[in-house]
């Protein structure tokens, strides 16, 4: 089994973000969550991630058990999560949000002989250089790489987050609204980006409204609200489904 | 540029005579190292610790102990009390960092384990003497090719040996700040939900940034106190801890010459006006609050905005051209 969430709860206080929610993500697919604004999407990604723990329910990633553990930890075991809303080095440079995020990779290529790169001039940056100019250019920030984050644009933000995300190279990566801020052209180039990670071996779990987008990218379609799983099945047929047409748009008057 | 300004320090003996010239700068250069430990602490991991005057403090009475206890050289003994040091932290940051304390509540429970450390310094008598503290009469030995092994004595050898210790320090620090782990460090300091997300361990690097710090601080102490010859519980103080904070408040922590250049102005100052001690910690205050108000980068950092300033503008005329 590569990942598997077991009756997952989530409650906030009284209220119920995530509600003994069951379902599995296979090797190298793409998968999408729809539901509207509350239904819990970003509280999901969240516990997947570490950053928040369940109330109750189990998570299994590759056989082993997930909950409880730190986002680091789960991060070093493959898992990787973008933010919705870009969080940042404020006022850091592109180049130097990448290099940082490169923490994990670094920490796999040498182990504890990166120890040893702190004896030398460039303290470890010779072995990234190549590989972050190639996440710049797949993110299409090349131009921007000196820039601090805080003089980047709300689409430039998000694609950073990325490339931050890209740069710890996950197994199964949690996107969550990716596509939100950007125009046309750059999500046709975030949906190249995506799909050719998939090619690569990358298993990809969405978050988007731009159900356009997301339809046409997923492999499979998870759609929820108020916390519970509503339909799941191949994307056209999910977004089709009256349960969930009713979710988002409300029950037809007359 | 960097090689000639170090290369200008080691000159300066040569040129310059006037013993108390040279005094001030061997304080300087060792309270610099003192203040460039604790600015990778502060100004690069972002921690507002209080515990590097205790660190400091420790760092002399172990040195003075393993020499007289143990027979130990000057060298031997600032390696095991740096050793010591290392442990205390341990303890005092895996407990900080754990309960994830942070800026104003770290900053108190860091001051409650100095004033601890402190106390206990001041009422062992049998070993620390108490309040009057030990008087230091051996030197730190080192070995000169022709000479064989001399003790470090007057100002001009203790200029040199400070002038290195320094060196070494910002060296140290500098290739740490400038690796994957000065990434990790300020990865902490700007985001450390986001550090956490992209796989770093924030507790293991804010316990090592502590752990370095904090030797570095007990390196300075040994030499501080074999320097001015005695030893007391006033190390550990929080004057000398509000001392380390307003050297690299008022130097600038965004820079490693900085707290030097905050820790040259706090150390000449006192010399080039008369201050009672009093008045110097009054005075300490007073640069705190005004560089806070008036320059929160502090030295480097104001002039390095200044010195920016013209070329953005330049770079704004550009693009409003292309407009």
């Amino acid at each position: 089994m590569f990942f598997e969430a077991q009756n997952l709860t989530k409650r906030f206080g009284g209220i119920t973000a995530v509600s003994d929610l069951s379902f599995s993500i296979e090797r190298e697919e793409i998968v999408a969550i729809f539901g509207p604004n509350g239904s819990g999407k970003t509280t999901l990604l969240s516990l997947i991630a570490g950053v928040v723990r369940p109330t109750a329910g189990i998570l299994i990633w590759k056989s082993r058990r997930l909950e409880g553990r730190p986002p680091h930890e789960i991060a070093a075991a493959g898992i990787v999560k973008t933010f919705q809303n870009p969080q940042l080095f404020a006022e850091l440079s592109v180049t130097q949000h990448v290099m940082i995020a490169a923490h994990l990779r670094l920490q796999r290529q040498l182990g504890v002989r990166r120890i040893k790169t702190l004896f030398r001039a460039d303290g470890g940056s010779a072995e990234l250089a190549d590989r972050v100019d190639h996440v710049l250019r797949l993110c299409r920030l090349t131009e921007l790489r000196d820039e601090p984050a805080v003089s980047l644009s709300y689409g430039a933000e998000k694609m950073l987050g990325v490339a931050m995300a890209l740069m710890c190279e996950p197994e199964l990566l949690l996107l969550d609204e990716p596509a939100t801020g950007l125009g046309q052209e750059e999500i046709r180039n975030l949906d190249g980006v995506l799909r050719d990670l998939r090619d690569h071996g990358t298993t990809l779990c969405v978050i988007d409204h731009r159900v356009g987008f997301l339809g046409r990218l997923a492999d499979r379609a998870i759609a929820m609200h108020h916390g519970s799983k509503l339909a799941e099945g191949a994307p056209g047929d999910v977004l089709r489904d009256a349960g969930v047409v009713e979710a988002y748009l409300g029950r037809p008057h007359a | 540029m960097k090689r000639l300004a170090w290369l200008l320090l080691f000159a300066v003996p040569l040129l310059v005579h006037d013993e108390v010239v040279l005094t001030i700068l061997v304080f300087t250069y060792i309270l610099g190292m003192l203040a460039v430990s604790f600015n990778l602490i502060f100004g690069y991991t972002g921690q507002l610790s209080m515990f590097h005057a205790a660190a400091f403090g420790v760092g002399a009475y172990v040195t003075e102990l393993a020499m007289t206890h143990l027979g130990v050289s000057f060298w031997v003994g600032m390696l095991l009390a740096a050793l010591f040091v290392e442990g205390i932290s341990l303890v005092v940051g895996s407990i900080c960092f754990r309960f994830k304390l942070r800026e104003f509540y770290f900053a108190v429970v860091t001051l409650a384990f100095s004033e601890m450390v402190r106390l206990v310094v001041l009422n062992w008598n049998s070993v620390t003497n108490g309040s009057l503290g030990i008087n230091l009469t051996t030197k730190p030995t080192i070995w000169i090719p022709t000479q064989g092994l001399i003790p470090v004595e007057g100002t001009r050898m203790w200029y040199y040996l400070s002038l290195v210790a320094l060196m070494a320090m910002v060296v140290t620090c500098t290739r740490i700040v400038h690796s994957w782990m000065g990434r990790c460090f300020a990865a902490i300091r700007l985001n450390d939900g986001l550090a956490n997300a992209l796989g770093i361990d924030v507790f293991r690097y804010q316990l090592v940034s502590f752990l370095v710090g904090n030797a570095g601080a007990a390196i300075a102490g040994a030499l501080y106190a074999y320097y001015l010859g005695y030893i007391e519980p006033g190390y550990l103080s929080i004057d000398q801890s509000l001392a380390i904070v307003a050297m690299v408040l008022l130097g600038g922590r965004a820079s490693m010459i900085g707290p030097i250049i905050g820790a040259l102005i706090l150390t000449a100052l006192p010399h080039i006006i008369n201050f009672s001690a009093e008045l110097r910690v009054m005075i300490y205050g007073l640069i705190l609050i005004l560089t806070i108000l008036v320059m929160p980068k502090g030295i480097v950092g104001t002039l390095a905005a200044l010195r920016a300033a013209p070329a953005a503008a330049g770079s704004y005329a550009k693009r409003s051209d292309v407009l």
